[in-house]
């Protein structure tokens, strides 16, 4: 196969909060290749969402090894972690996240309007109808986040995710908030996107949905390890 | 460059989404910060037209800072001992005051007792200037008429560099020529008004004069002061007044001209008059009041200052609060890739944005509040000044400068605190 589009070996992660600190990671080891989708399955509580944002850049490890494209981003700038995140991640999370006060399309058009260069206005609309095209929502362009459902919500934010084309796609628990026929519906949109050469990495409680990934992993006390049916 | 337009552009279209969408928001920090701006776009003007009132005219009236100035009392050789000592001196001039009036003879002048002219007779005698303030004119009795009551002041050189009279139109004295036997004087700008306003016959009697000479009038100018009054060489009053008649003489010389005055104060002595009564006092109103205003000015923008801070205090407390609410919309952008120092950025140039907005908004109403005290008070012969008075560009300048400070003030906490938004924290599911 080819080189990994990210590689982490043995991140480690303590979070310190109001009760002492508690290492949520103890050495995760991860690779994640061009049009490949891992399912990530785990106890709540277990540091799946405290893994995703050491994967997205929110955070940085304690300890190990993150390797974008063979470059050791373990440790980088808070800017370059920015400009990584707008150019090469998309995310999805559980609560949609979307602007009450901005349109579909405006919400979408969010992550081009970033301070990460500039498109100007008409190229903008174009991505962010074929953004909200792959996803079947383009007809709502031009409502705002109260007048959609739930799972029309949520297929906003994940054309929000994909408008600048990103290489790995994060989704946190994408289906929490919804029922399951709709969760269906999302977790088929966002695999579809490793049909593209995405990289897709999915946490969820829901095994028929971490089935339909081409791996799937459990975190349980800080390691990542196979699952044994 | 691209790279910063891009910066640019973006943060100017998410603080335009910021602001649309907080309309009511960002109305009450304008609100809370208006009235501080206004204050100190008051002060400023005011302090800015008070001294246009006050210092505007102190040249002309007192002399140029640093002038010297001696009295000489009244004394029958003391004329002749000036004149000749100051022969050809370029800066020095003596100045000889008396009452003179104008129009038809043997009538009660419209400004009897020499005040401003549109206030009618003042009943006591107005001394102004250099005219001496005698309290009995028989020329002034009779029944009133066409006839104005005016210093007149005679000089043996050019004033204007101790008391830079604007010239209105016309021209000024000449101090070369021979003397005409009609005299030419020139007078001020009240003086040019009583002779439009009442159709004064041109005919002039001097206090203690032989005979009525013909003036002829060859000039007007600004002397700064509220009363008429005229301006002769002295060599032409000199035809017409006898010696010892009721005047009163003044010496300005130029600072350096302290020589001068120590032979002038010995030869007077010499001459009788008391030493006691040759005082030489250096002009430095000017200095003086511009001191006391700049006071006041400190004091008045002191008070300003304390509004606009609780303006500060209104912003900084509506921006935590927007900050606060916004937490989950600041995390999601740097999710997206926007750089924290951007949101910052963003957040900050909104409250800047409200501080320039609302300054405008307060000098506008400062210029507003100005033309309608013109309106109302400007017709007052106290408040003349107020009539056609410009908003002074000090006061808005000080205008922009308060509301910058107050967004700047208001805005760098709730700037710092969305720079700090953790994104791990808001987005974890
Ligand atoms: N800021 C923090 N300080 C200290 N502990 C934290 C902090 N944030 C989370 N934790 C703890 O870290 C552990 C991992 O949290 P995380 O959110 O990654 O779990 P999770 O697997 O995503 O759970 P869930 O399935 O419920 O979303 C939890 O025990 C949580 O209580
Ligand atoms: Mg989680």
């Amino acid at each position: 196969m080819t080189e990994p589009l990210i590689r982490l070996s043995g991140v480690t992660k303590t979070l310190k909060g109001q009760e002492e600190p508690r290492t949520v990671l103890n050495g995760v080891d991860l690779s994640l290749y061009s049009g490949q989708s891992i399912a990530v399955l785990g106890r709540s509580g277990s540091g799946k969402s405290t893994l995703l944002s050491l994967i997205g850049l929110f955070d940085r490890p304690d300890q190990g090894q993150y390797l974008l494209r063979d470059n050791d981003i373990t440790k980088i700038s808070e800017r370059r972690a920015a400009a990584l995140r707008s150019s090469e991640f998309g995310f999805v999370f559980q609560r949609f996240f979307l602007l009450k006060h901005l349109t579909a399309a405006q919400n979408v058009a969010m992550a081009l309007v970033n301070g990460q260069g500039w498109l100007p206005r008409r190229k903008r609309r174009a991505k962010v109808m074929t953004a909200l095209e792959q996803v079947g929502v383009a007809h709502l362009a031009k409502h705002r986040p109260a007048r959609l459902s739930g799972g029309e919500q949520q297929r906003v934010a994940i054309a929000r995710a994909l408008v600048r084309d990103p290489k790995i796609l994060l989704a946190d628990e994408p289906t929490g908030a919804l029922d399951s026929e709709t969760g269906n519906l999302v977790v088929e949109v966002l695999r579809s996107t490793t049909d593209r050469g995405c990289g897709l990495i999915l946490v969820t409680h829901d095994r028929d949905h971490a089935n339909k990934m081409g791996r799937v992993l459990h975190l349980a006390d800080g390691v990542l390890g196979q699952v044994t049916a | 460059m691209i790279r910063l337009s891009g910066r640019l552009r973006s943060a100017l279209i998410i603080g335009m989404q910021g602001i649309r969408s907080r309309k009511l928001r960002t109305l009450l920090s304008m609100v809370s910060l208006f009235l501080g701006v206004l204050a100190v776009v008051a002060v400023q003007a005011g302090s800015q037209i008070a001294e246009q009132a006050a210092l505007g005219n102190i040249e002309l009236l007192e002399g140029v800072d640093g002038t010297q100035m001696m009295y000489v009392s009244q004394n029958d050789k003391a004329p002749a001992v000036v004149l000749d000592a100051l022969q050809g001196k370029q800066h020095a001039v003596a100045l000889v005051g008396t009452r003179a009036f104008i129009g038809e003879p043997n009538v009660s002048p419209i400004n009897k007792g020499g005040g401003p002219i549109d206030q009618g007779a003042s009943g006591g005698y107005y001394c102004s200037g250099y005219s001496a303030c005698s309290p009995d004119d028989n020329q002034a009795q009779g029944p009133p008429g066409k006839a104005v009551e005016l210093s007149l002041t005679a000089m043996t050189g050019d004033n204007r560099q101790f008391q830079p009279f604007r010239l209105q139109s016309g021209r000024w004295l000449d101090f070369t020529s021979p003397a005409s036997l009609a005299p030419r004087i020139v007078i001020n700008t009240k003086a040019a008004e009583a002779f439009q306003r009442y159709q004064i016959p041109a005919q002039m009697r001097i206090t203690g004069a032989t005979a009525d000479p013909t003036p002829q009038i060859i000039g007007v100018v600004d002397d700064g002061s509220g009363a008429p009054g005229a301006y002769v060489p002295y060599d032409e009053l000199a035809n017409w007044l006898p010696p010892g008649a009721d005047t009163s003489l003044q010496v300005m010389t130029a600072p350096s001209e302290t020589a001068l005055l120590q032979t002038l104060k010995a030869r007077l002595t010499a001459a009788g008059v008391p030493a006691g009564q040759l005082q030489v006092r250096t002009i430095n109103s000017k200095a003086h009041v511009a001191e006391q205003l700049e006071l006041m000015r400190l004091i008045f923008l002191g008070m300003a200052g304390l509004v606009l801070l609780i303006g500060v205090a209104g912003i900084l407390n509506v921006g935590l609060a927007t900050v606060g609410e916004r937490v989950e919309e600041f995390a999601l952008r740097r999710a997206l890739g926007t750089p924290r120092l951007l949101l910052a950025g963003i957040v900050l140039a909104e409250t800047l944005l409200t501080g320039l907005f609302t300054s405008m908004l307060a000098i506008g109403a400062g210029v507003l509040g100005l033309r309608a005290a013109g309106v109302l008070v400007g017709n007052s012969a106290r408040f003349s000044f107020l009539h056609d008075l410009a908003f002074p560009w000090q006061a808005g300048a000080a205008g922009v400068a308060a509301g910058l400070i107050a967004g700047l003030l208001g805005g760098s906490i709730p700037a710092l605190r969305a720079a700090r938004i953790p994104i791990a924290t808001v987005m974890r599911a």
